[in-house]
């Protein structure tokens, strides 16, 4: 039974793996290309993670600090990339809704 | 179109040259007689169960005494390039710097978080650089990307170049005077025999390997330290 579920905790992690490759290959400019590779590995990370210590109750202790470090540096060097982009003036995509210019001060 | 088909010519004859090596690639079964003698000997003689280590820092402990040395001039080199430009133009430097904008705060509290993880993460690989996987190098490389993380999160935070050189000479005058006590007390220049070996696979053990593994951590940690100093603004 756990080894079912961890089972399916990895796939599932795999499964957002793969749509935040292919959201890196398709998504039009920087901002959506990053958040594609920023959210679905930072969950699709911990679920494999979270599977690997159903299989190995052992690993438990590790591999809660490996997901704690994935959410500390994952979303911080996205964060600071993004902001870099927006600072130095990337343009958005056309089809973006939301139109904020990038601005050179703070 | 021309260049397109060279292009293609070219891919073909670099996948004609990898099918060769993939289809003719046979994994040995044994190993080679010096390789079996270098896994016989490292555990036995100098009392290291990581045998890439005991050959770094004992049999080949004078090329890596050479390679830190290229480390260093690559260091000194950065800075005669790129800090000149700095001491030329001192004036729009300091501008330059003045203008630069500070981390956000997600960046600042990441830094101030992870930095202590990734230092204690360094010393570890470098401390069990004779039992596992890890050593002086990759131990050193890390503690200059928790300098680098540091650096990019307090970016008017200056390193001090006197500390990080004299800790950098310090280092490698201990690792000199190691090996020439080598020398005279043991086996020859930098054997690992100058402190008892100990158990094997202990913490302490393995003679002198795991001190130089901390003098080779700091002096290539001091090293990349300077050259992302040297990049800076």
């Amino acid at each position: 039974m756990a080894e079912l579920i961890g089972g399916i905790l990895i796939l599932l992690g795999a499964v957002l793996h793969f749509s935040a490759g292919l959201g890196l290959l398709r998504m039009p400019d920087p901002y959506t290309r990053m958040q594609a590779a920023t959210k679905a590995p930072t969950l699709g990370n911990m679920l494999v993670l979270g599977g690997l210590a159903f299989y190995h109750p052992g690993w438990t202790l590790k591999l809660l600090i490996l997901i704690y470090f994935v959410l500390m540096t994952n979303p911080v060097s996205s964060h600071a990339l993004a902001r870099t982009a927006y600072r130095i003036g990337i343009a958005m995509t056309p089809q973006s809704k939301v139109r904020a210019q990038p601005r050179s001060e703070a | 179109m021309i260049r397109r088909a060279g292009i293609t010519v070219v891919v073909a004859l670099f996948g004609l040259v990898f099918a060769s090596v993939a289809f003719h690639h046979v994994e040995r079964q044994s190993l080679p007689p010096l390789s079996l003698s270098y896994v016989k000997l490292v555990p036995q003689e100098l009392g290291a169960p990581n045998v890439i280590t005991g050959i770094l820092l004992t049999y080949r402990a004078f090329d890596t005494l050479g390679e830190v040395a290229v480390l260093f001039m690559v260091a000194a080199g950065v800075g005669l390039v790129v800090g000149a430009g700095g001491r030329l133009g001192a004036g729009s430097h300091v501008e330059a710097r003045e203008q630069a904008r500070q981390a956000s705060e997600i960046v600042r509290t990441g830094a101030q978080i992870l930095a202590p993880l990734i230092a204690i993460f360094a010393a570890y690989i470098i401390m069990n650089g004779h039992l596992s996987a890890g050593g002086g190098f990759q131990g050193g490389a890390v503690v200059a990307s928790c300098v680098m993380l540091l650096v990019l999160a307090n970016p008017w935070q200056r390193l001090n170049p006197d500390f990080l050189g004299s800790a950098e000479s310090l280092a490698g005058v201990l690792f000199v005077l190691i090996g020439v006590a080598g020398a005279i007390l043991a086996g020859g220049f930098l054997d690992n025999r100058v402190l008892p070996l100990g158990a094997f696979g202990a913490f302490f053990s393995a003679g002198a390997i795991p001190v130089l593994s901390v003098l080779l951590g700091v002096k290539v940690g001091c090293e990349l330290s300077v050259i992302i100093d040297g990049f800076r603004v």
